[in-house]
């Protein structure tokens, strides 16, 4: 039995697809997920989602969001998620030293986007660490 | 009758005026397809969310989760969203008199500067106003939402609404009251939540108990905000597509106006001047007449 995995964000649909397995990042650690998993629904936190397809393993970063898993579907509703071959290095270097300068100069920023910024951080974090390793 | 130059002179402004309305017009027309897009690629998401719910309201009993009591309405909560510019039609003005119509204290958070006028100049009761740009940054109504959400758990307003210009094709747009908070109940909750056209998958296979993590009010807690938001996004960006496409309809029909005054003031001024052609022709005619 295989699963079905969709990913979304407000702007598109990232991914859909039948896999094997997949690894979550939610909020409580990692959650592996195979088929016949009880049915689950989670908060997605920035990082790592790791998928196996065929033996082949692909990661996508996603951002904060929800993960539901019910019989054989799993949905991934998230703020950005982006595939690992398509991030750019250096825009997200660029990224992440902008929301850094402006969570120091936070005094002056609402609460809400304090958040935004952070987990702008964590997400971009998140996309470097993965792009480094694989060197 | 009017001289041939007076006439020359009209058919020069009306020419620039025409071609002051075609550029509009294509200009709107590119902005629309992008709103249009942007309010589209949009739907699996929100298709999603409501799906989640749909699952989430199946598990949790009654709640006294905020979002869902039924307080007594003392004020009202409206946001209002309406446009940065003029020259869209009778877009704005629906949306005021949808306004007009309230006569129950309100306080009124508004999105666009036409309708922050609007509110000033009939003295009603603004809280903030929030500038929104074009491509509508999730963040900038984010601010927006959360003030009011933040304003309904204290408790300074007891509903949350919306009247926003709802983007039904591209001739029409109809200005419209749309409750968000209180939620009557999550199940009514869910079936109006598939609005934005795609059918909400209700019914799942799986009967089995649903595991919640880190456990089902912490999720509730989250989910619900952010679907507020984002429904209040949705709702902007279909204000959006309203806007621009508003704006081409009224830049096309002015600019059909521009072209037929242009047809007739040629006809006229060709008229005008075939006239005095004619009345030439006469004079020299009845002069060599009388000469010879």
């Amino acid at each position: 039995m295989l699963l079905k995995l969709d990913i979304v964000t407000p702007y598109a649909r990232v991914y859909s697809d039948t896999i094997d397995t997949v690894v979550l990042p939610t909020k409580e650690g990692e959650v592996g997920i195979l088929p016949g998993h009880i049915p689950l629904i989670t908060q997605v936190q920035s990082g790592e989602l790791r998928i196996t397809k065929d033996g082949k393993s692909i990661a996508i970063v996603v951002g904060d969001g929800f993960a539901q898993v019910i019989g054989d579907r799993v949905s991934v509703l998230a703020q950005r998620a982006i595939e690992e071959e398509k991030i750019d290095e250096s825009a997200v270097e660029d990224a992440l030293k902008r929301a850094q300068d402006a969570l120091a100069a936070a005094a002056t920023l609402n609460p809400a986007e304090v958040e935004h910024n952070e987990s702008i951080v964590r997400y971009s974090v998140a996309q470097l660490g993965l792009k480094r390793r694989g060197k | 009758m009017a001289s041939t130059r007076d006439i020359r002179r009209r058919i020069k402004s009306v020419k620039n005026t025409r071609q002051i309305t075609k550029a509009m017009e294509l200009v709107s027309a590119s902005k629309m397809k992008k709103a249009q897009q942007a309010a589209l690629a949009g739907r699996p998401y929100a298709n999603l969310m409501a799906d989640m719910l749909a699952s989430l309201s199946t598990h949790v009993g009654e709640t006294n989760h905020p979002f869902l009591v039924q307080r007594p309405v003392k004020t009202r909560g409206i946001l209002l969203v309406t446009t940065d510019k003029g020259l869209c039609g009778p877009l704005n003005a629906n949306l005021f008199k949808l306004v007009m119509e309230i006569k129950t204290p309100t306080k009124f958070y508004v999105i666009g500067r036409k309708g922050m006028q609007f509110l000033t100049r009939t003295k009603r009761d603004l809280v903030a106003d929030f500038p929104v740009h074009d491509r509508v940054p999730f963040n900038e109504v984010r601010s927006a939402a959360e003030l009011m959400v933040k304003h309904f758990t204290e408790g300074s307003i007891d509903t949350l609404e919306v009247i926003y210009p709802r983007y039904k094709n591209t001739l029409i747009q109809e200005a419209k009251v749309r409750p968000i908070l209180p939620l009557p109940s999550l199940k009514d909750f869910i079936s109006s939540a598939s609005y934005t056209g795609g059918s909400v998958r209700v019914p799942h296979a799986d009967d089995r108990e649903v595991l919640f993590e880190p456990d089902i009010s912490e999720v509730l807690n989250s989910l619900l905000p952010f679907y507020v938001n984002h429904q209040i996004y949705q709702l902007v960006l279909s204000a959006k597509a309203s806007e621009q496409s508003a704006r081409m309809v009224a830049m096309k029909t002015a600019k059909d106006n521009a072209t037929s005054l242009l047809s007739e003031l040629t006809l006229k001024y060709n008229k005008a001047r075939q006239a005095a052609i004619t009345q030439e022709i006469l004079e020299i005619a009845a002069a060599s007449f009388t000469s010879s």
